[in-house]
């Protein structure tokens, strides 16, 4: 999968559409948008709280189903396959971290980095060592054995980026990663997540209302009550920890573009 | 999923809530118990019924006597009455569809004497033909008779360790027994009749003894004869009395005191009974003892299989409560499962083998305490069952008397049928855990 074109679109969003019903009440929580993400980009769905970019990555993983439209992940459309056609593409192809990282308290780090493997039906060999070398890169080496409830938020989400790598997917979807986490360590989280990326050429889709955070993106889709504002594309080669300071104040950057 | 990771998680699931886990099991525990032992003590039953009747014998024989007892339905003494028994009702009875012998019998009381010691003697005296046919137990010593020779007078088991000095002035009765190699016996006919003075009393040596084995049954309490045979030394007694007893004493075995009917098999016995009953003859057999016997261990299996079936449903009620309880627990879980990719039967699956554990971790604690209540009842179930089984005959009751047999297969069944509840029971909280949404499950706080 890493010899293919860079440019070719590996998520398109046509006319996605999210209607809730509240009572009689009806809330578009999206409304009616397009896009496309290349392989390799860094996406950043950017919005305040509220304005439907979290009802959007979740409409992207198949979590939630679409009112109307289409979503073409790697040229198959998800809201049309089967609950395990789904899941098994979701297995191969998707990875995930979420704001409250989502880990199983019932287990330790390296069970539940494990976890995705097991749903895959490898075998306890490889998966262990995968996961066992997946939480020595996240930097939590020295606490396989720990269960979440024992960890910091930092390392807890360091072992939800684990888990999300481990399978190498293609795409890795991360709802607000930082959002329970400290400026220091969101950054270290950031940096983490930007790192694992680019070393294997993943798609990452990331959902935030940290402006800090749209600075690590190659795209950034800005989102206002389910439509999109306006769709900024950076460019990532000078993206780097020296040029921090440069594009500190993005929402400037943005206005100039625009 | 891989079973052996779906079996890891589920356990491991059982474990993060012990108590509720043990309290589920516990009621697995004691319904599988329940059926373990209703079945075992069913079998327990049979066995003893089975050792009865091969102890005994005599459950296919049918008696006739000239005091037919009358019962109401319910099996309660009516009256007595008179009948007729003749060699034309003996051949009535041997034209019956599964009769395989019949023969009249006259029952009499005689004295014997060794020396100076006395001792009593009940003749059953049959037609020597009929003989195995009754199941007669083999011999110690001597023969049966013969077609040639039927002057053989056969005594029970326990008929020569019997006699006694009447003229003792012990108060202990102290019993003695006769050897037959150095002693002799000779028979007398004593007491109802007056002899005639004129002639020698009747006295009959015993040359021609046979012996039976031990069979703990009436045969070691009896002496029996051929029934031509003894009617011939009897009539040799009759002579020996005074005028006017002389026909009274022959009169007494012109006609029969008992008719006995071998039935060729046990499951016949109440059809050939029904069919004396036609003919006007009150009868009766050891089956009609055995039978409310068997209703009543029956009556005592049910009440044990009901309580079983009760506890089993309760347990698999409470089985769905704990895979319910476990759901809601863990919504966020299976939330996180789901977008991770677990496919929805392996979550399924999940919840399942979750309960199947539980039903197979009951199924053999059930078995392990089944055992030991087997044993339990085994040896100290006596008072209880003959307090439970009136008259208390369905069990034979000895030392090695065994009350709840478990047969091989018990065990396995019984597993099955805990795991199989289990599963039934976790079936549809299970089914409810894969409509789960993902996004909602996740949201939920865990």
């Amino acid at each position: 999968m890493k010899n293919k074109v860079k440019n070719e679109n590996i998520i398109e969003v046509k006319n996605a559409k999210k209607i809730y019903r509240m009572g009689h009440e009806r809330i578009c929580a999206v409304d009616d948008v397009s896009f496309t993400i290349k392989r390799g980009e860094f996406c950043c769905l950017y919005g305040a709280s509220g304005s439907g970019k979290s009802t959007l990555l979740n409409l992207m993983a198949g979590i939630e189903k679409l009112t109307s439209g289409q979503i073409i992940i790697k040229g198959r459309n998800v809201h049309r396959m089967s609950e395990k056609g789904l899941a098994k593409f979701r297995q191969n192809n998707l990875g995930f971290v979420f704001q409250s990282y989502n880990l199983m308290n019932a287990m330790t780090a390296l069970e539940n980095v494990e976890l995705p493997l097991v749903f895959k039906h490898m075998g306890n060999k490889k998966r262990k060592k995968l996961a066992k070398d997946m939480l020595v890169k996240v930097g939590l080496g020295s606490r396989l054995k720990h269960k979440p409830k024992e960890m910091s938020g930092g390392q807890q989400q360091r072992v939800g980026i684990a888990r999300a790598f481990v399978d190498n997917p293609e795409i890795v979807f991360a709802d607000e990663p930082t959002g329970n986490l400290d400026s220091k360590t969101s950054k270290e989280v950031m940096e983490l997540i930007k790192e694992m990326a680019n070393t294997n050429h993943q798609t990452i889709v990331m959902v935030t209302h940290d402006s800090e955070l749209t600075k690590y993106a190659d795209k950034i889709i800005h989102i206002l009550d389910g439509k999109i504002e306006e769709i900024e594309e950076l460019k990532t080669d000078h993206l780097n920890d020296e040029d921090e300071d440069c594009i500190e104040n993005s929402d400037e950057v943005i206005a100039d573009i625009s | 999923m891989k079973i052996s990771d779906l079996l890891k998680m589920g356990l491991r699931n059982l474990r993060r809530r012990k108590a509720r886990t043990i309290l589920t099991i516990l009621g697995v525990v004691i319904g599988s118990l329940f059926i373990i032992i209703t079945i075992s003590i069913g079998e327990g039953v049979k066995h003893n019924f089975d050792k009865q009747l091969k102890e005994y014998g005599g459950y296919t024989t049918i008696t006739i006597n000239t005091h037919g007892d009358v019962f109401d339905e319910n099996g309660n003494y009516v009256e007595s009455k008179q009948q007729k028994l003749d060699e034309s009702l003996v051949e009535q009875l041997k034209g019956m569809k599964h009769v395989k012998a019949v023969t009249p019998v006259i029952n009499m009381s005689a004295n014997l004497y060794s020396g100076k010691y006395q001792s009593w003697a009940h003749i059953t005296a049959m037609d020597s033909d009929t003989f195995e046919a009754f199941e007669f137990p083999a011999l110690s010593m001597g023969e049966y008779p013969t077609n040639e020779d039927k002057s053989v007078i056969i005594f029970g088991s326990s008929q020569l360790s019997n006699f006694y000095d009447p003229y003792s002035r012990s108060r202990v009765w102290t019993p003695i027994e006769i050897d037959l190699k150095k002693d002799k016996i000779s028979l007398k006919f004593e007491g109802r009749y007056q002899p005639n003075p004129r002639k020698k009393e009747f006295s009959l040596p015993l040359k021609n003894i046979a012996m039976m084995e031990e069979t703990m049954s009436e045969f070691d309490w009896n002496t029996y004869m051929d029934l031509d045979y003894f009617k011939e030394i009897y009539l040799k007694y009759c002579n020996t009395l005074s005028l006017e007893d002389r026909k009274k004493a022959v009169k007494e075995i012109q006609e029969f005191q008992e008719i006995r009917v071998g039935v060729d098999n046990i499951d016949n016995v109440q059809e050939v009974q029904d069919k004396i009953t036609e003919l006007g003859y009150t009868s009766t057999s050891r089956m009609q003892w055995i039978q409310p016997l068997i209703k009543s261990s029956d009556s005592l299996q049910f009440i044990l299989l009901f309580l079983g079936i009760v506890t089993m449903v309760v347990s698999a009620i409470s089985i769905a409560n704990t895979m319910v309880m476990a759901i809601y627990e863990r919504m966020k879980e299976i939330g996180i499962m789901k977008v991770l990719g677990c496919v929805i039967t392996d979550i399924r699956m999940l919840f399942l083998y979750e309960a199947a554990l539980i039903g197979l971790f009951g199924g053999i604690l059930g078995n392990v305490f089944a055992y030991i209540a087997s044993i339990v009842i085994n040896k100290y179930g006596a008072p209880l069952f003959s307090a439970l089984s009136p008259g208390g005959m369905a069990f034979n009751m000895t030392e090695e008397t065994t009350y709840s047999i478990i047969p091989f297969y018990l065990p396995f069944v019984a597993m099955g049928i805990s795991i199989g509840v289990a599963l039934l029971a976790g079936y549809f909280p299970a089914r409810r855990a894969t409509k789960i949404s993902a996004i909602e499950a996740m949201k939920t706080e865990g």
